[in-house]
């Protein structure tokens, strides 16, 4: 799998998020922020809010309104007290569409003991 | 007994659990450990018992629903041990510089009747309690299994008078309690101060934006009464959207009132009203406070105008209103995450 047509540009105003459903099952918010476009799963990282509805995009960043969890679109800089980065797939824009490129769908691992069972991280090893 | 507790910035150990469990004894011992809501909700204080045994007080806590208690998580909050044991917390933790939380006793001194729904209550405590504006305790009564957090109505650097407000719930046990009848001279225990919502106008040079909804003003009340005292609105202006249902359901509109004309013009406030159109727009006996009708975010987003983005904005009432306000710092004030605050109680 490669490049995937997700969207016309223009379904996506600047300063809001959308979720689409491509290549046969993929959830993908689609983050329009004012001078370009970001593609990811459609969860926050944090506790798997759905970002099309907690997410606010502006000032060129996505703040998720649960907890205040928040990224800087262009450079995926995390803000404040984010803990965890934004996963994104490649995104372009060709003519009046927005392209992601998806070789497999983009899962956070919410499963993932944030390092309790490692014991390197408790510099125990 | 030794608690001893792994962090990723280290090894810290617990001098001893006393009257309270395992969060209050960290706080009160000057740990910067993880917490929010220090009632079970939010699922902040989540640790891991490595060994040893932890008693849970409220087995119910909602703040469990993400928790893998098979493999030992436990709410710090809600964790209480009677022998060794070792925790480990995914996150840094360090010693706090602020003034350090602890158990108080306390008697409830005054309680007031607001609105058919509110009431006001004094409570007396054995000593003195520092606290930052917008802080809250955690408070339990006997007989009554756990603690609720209630945030301090009044301000002062430290004293040993706090003042609370209480909204009378359905099923609510410390509501219920108040409203049945709990009388002046009832003994308390106190936890506090905790909660980082707070205002420090000591070093904060902003503006202020405060969306609040019913018994969420508390805290606010807090935060306006050190900003006055401090001066601060000489310097900066403030905006006060206070939401409640109908005229009638409004309350501390006199201590508003008293706030902005204290303020000199630099201090609105806005009472909204969900439930009924008001016939004029200011109130009728308190006319520096404008009135406003619809949910109290939307009337937020139509007052705020340019020139907010470096305000700090503070936000508490009910979960929607939260997120709506939330939203039009956010979006419309184009406040940034960082100087929005709230108590995550979910």
């Amino acid at each position: 799998m490669s490049w995937i047509r997700v969207c016309a540009a223009a379904e996506v105003p600047a300063n809001t998020a959308k979720k689409f459903w491509v290549a046969g099952g993929i959830p993908m918010l689609i983050v329009n922020y004012g001078s370009g476009f970001r593609a990811m799963p459609p969860v926050c990282p944090h506790m798997e809010e759905p970002l099309e509805d907690s997410g606010v995009v502006a000032n060129c960043i996505l703040t998720c309104t649960k907890h205040l969890w928040a990224w800087n679109l262009q450079t995926l800089e995390m803000q404040g007290e984010t803990e965890r980065p934004l996963q994104v797939y490649e995104v372009k824009q060709e003519g009046g569409d927005v392209f992601a490129r998806v070789d497999k769908e983009i899962l956070y691992d919410f499963e993932k003991d944030d390092d309790m069972d490692d014991d390197a991280f408790f510099n125990k090893s | 007994m030794t608690i001893r507790i792994e962090t990723k910035s280290g090894e810290f150990e617990l001098a001893g659990i006393s009257n309270g469990n395992i969060l209050f004894s960290g706080l009160a011992q000057g740990l910067t450990l993880p917490y929010e809501c220090a009632t079970g909700t939010c699922g902040t204080c989540r640790a891991r018992v490595m060994s040893g045994t932890v008693d849970i007080v409220w087995d119910a806590a909602p703040g469990f629903a993400r928790l893998k208690r098979d493999k030992g998580d436990i709410l710090m909050c809600q964790a209480h041990t009677k022998g060794d044991c070792v925790l480990r917390i995914p996150s840094d933790v360090g010693i706090s510089e602020r003034p350090r939380p602890r158990q108080f006793s306390g008697e409830i001194t005054k309680t007031r009747l607001l609105t058919h729904d509110v009431v006001h209550f004094d409570v007396a405590l054995d000593a003195r309690m520092p606290f930052d504006a917008g802080q809250f305790v955690v408070l339990a009564a006997p007989g009554m299994a756990g603690g609720r957090a209630y945030s301090m109505v009044n301000y002062a650097p430290e004293t040993d008078r706090l003042s609370f407000v209480v909204k009378k719930k359905p099923g609510g046990g410390f509501s219920q309690w108040m409203f049945g009848g709990a009388l002046q001279g009832s003994r308390l225990s106190v936890f506090g101060a905790v909660g980082k919502a707070t205002f420090r106008p000591a070093v904060e040079a902003n503006d202020l934006v405060i969306v609040a909804g019913g018994s969420g003003i508390a805290g606010m009340m807090s935060i306006l009464d050190c900003a006055i005292a401090a001066g601060h609105f000489e310097r900066h202006r403030g905006r006060v959207y206070f939401g409640v249902r109908t005229l009638a359901d409004g309350f501390y509109l006199s201590e508003l009132s008293r706030f902005s004309i204290a303020a000199k013009g630099a201090l609105t406030i806005s009472l909204v009203l969900s439930h009924e159109t008001p016939l004029r727009d200011t109130h009728p006996e308190f006319p520096e406070i404008r009135l406003d009708t619809g949910f109290v975010h939307e009337a937020a987003a139509r007052g705020l105008e340019a020139g907010t983005e470096t305000a700090l904005g503070f936000v508490a009432g009910p979960p929607p209103m939260v997120d709506g306000a939330i939203r039009v710092l956010l979006k419309d004030a184009r406040i940034p995450a960082r100087s929005i605050r709230y108590d995550k109680f979910g």
